[in-house]
């Protein structure tokens, strides 16, 4: 297969297989679900909301200039997220059918909400299967009941290496 | 986690001036820590793009977190600082300040 991400003109095009674009697909609303609830008191302590969210001061005695924080950027960031899923569920509804495959032309904005929702659905899906750097993806038995939850996470991980590969070239 | 605050009526409270002016003159200084999902080439293209840092520079602090757990990426004023550490969060790092000891 030819390169995932290719610049063609200004844009950058990425080709996707059927099942890869319906995997897409299926990220904002799921983040969004979640990044609705993260103000949520019960959300607030989910250990993936903790992770997109985390403190800025460790130090307990700056816990006035941390609430302050929080404050000030809280909203601003979940806005930001959820800016990034629209934009990127409305470029997958732009994908063009090309023997087979779909491609996507994506401008550099919309290619930054790529990376940053690839980059927070890995962060999620990492917590919940409880990813560390010894984890090896290849030893996950295929029966095992979050044998598919460890396929969508490598092929995501996947995914967004060829797409900052593109970006870093 | 600490719950919700009262709200409270601002009080006159004599300040330690002295420990103020100490205090105001250390400056503050932005922490990665290591996370086991992030992508290596990730961060470094998002210590180049946030900071405008050289290929080199953002993989030499890259390679620090992963291998040290932890690396300085920027410093300054507090507000410089609370700036960083909220884009470094947008963009899924894990980033903390506190003062340079």
């Amino acid at each position: 297969m030819a390169r995932r991400f290719r610049t063609k003109g200004d844009a950058l095009v990425v080709t996707l297989e059927p099942t890869e674009l319906e995997l897409l697909r299926q990220l904002p609303p799921q983040l969004g679900t979640l990044l609705t609830e993260a103000s949520d008191e019960s959300g607030a302590k989910d250990p993936v909301v903790q992770r997109l969210f985390p403190r800025a001061y460790l130090d307990p005695t700056e816990e006035a200039a941390e609430v302050e924080w929080q404050a000030l950027v809280h909203s601003d960031l979940v806005k930001e997220r959820l800016a990034a899923l629209e934009l990127v569920t409305a470029t997958l509804e732009h994908a063009t059918e090309r023997r087979g495959r779909f491609e996507v032309a994506l401008t550099a904005d919309e290619t930054q909400a790529w990376l940053g929702v690839l980059n927070d659905a890995r962060l999620a899906l990492g917590i919940r299967l409880d990813v560390t750097e010894e984890t090896d993806l290849e030893a996950v038995a295929l029966d095992a009941p979050e044998a598919s939850a460890y396929a969508i996470y490598g092929w995501l991980t996947y995914f967004q290496g060829e797409l900052v590969e593109a970006l870093l070239r | 986690m600490s719950g919700p605050s009262a709200p409270t009526l601002p009080v006159e409270v004599e300040e330690p001036v002295a420990d103020e002016v100490v205090k105001t003159d250390r400056p503050w200084i932005v922490i990665v820590w290591n996370d086991p999902v992030n992508l290596m080439s990730y961060v470094v293209y998002v210590f180049q793009k946030l900071f405008g840092y050289s290929r080199q520079k953002a993989t030499r602090l890259m390679m620090q977190v992963h291998q040290e757990g932890r690396a300085v990426v920027s410093g300054g004023t507090r507000e410089k600082c609370e700036s960083d550490v909220a884009r470094l969060h947008g963009h899924g790092l894990w980033a903390t300040m506190e003062r340079e000891s």
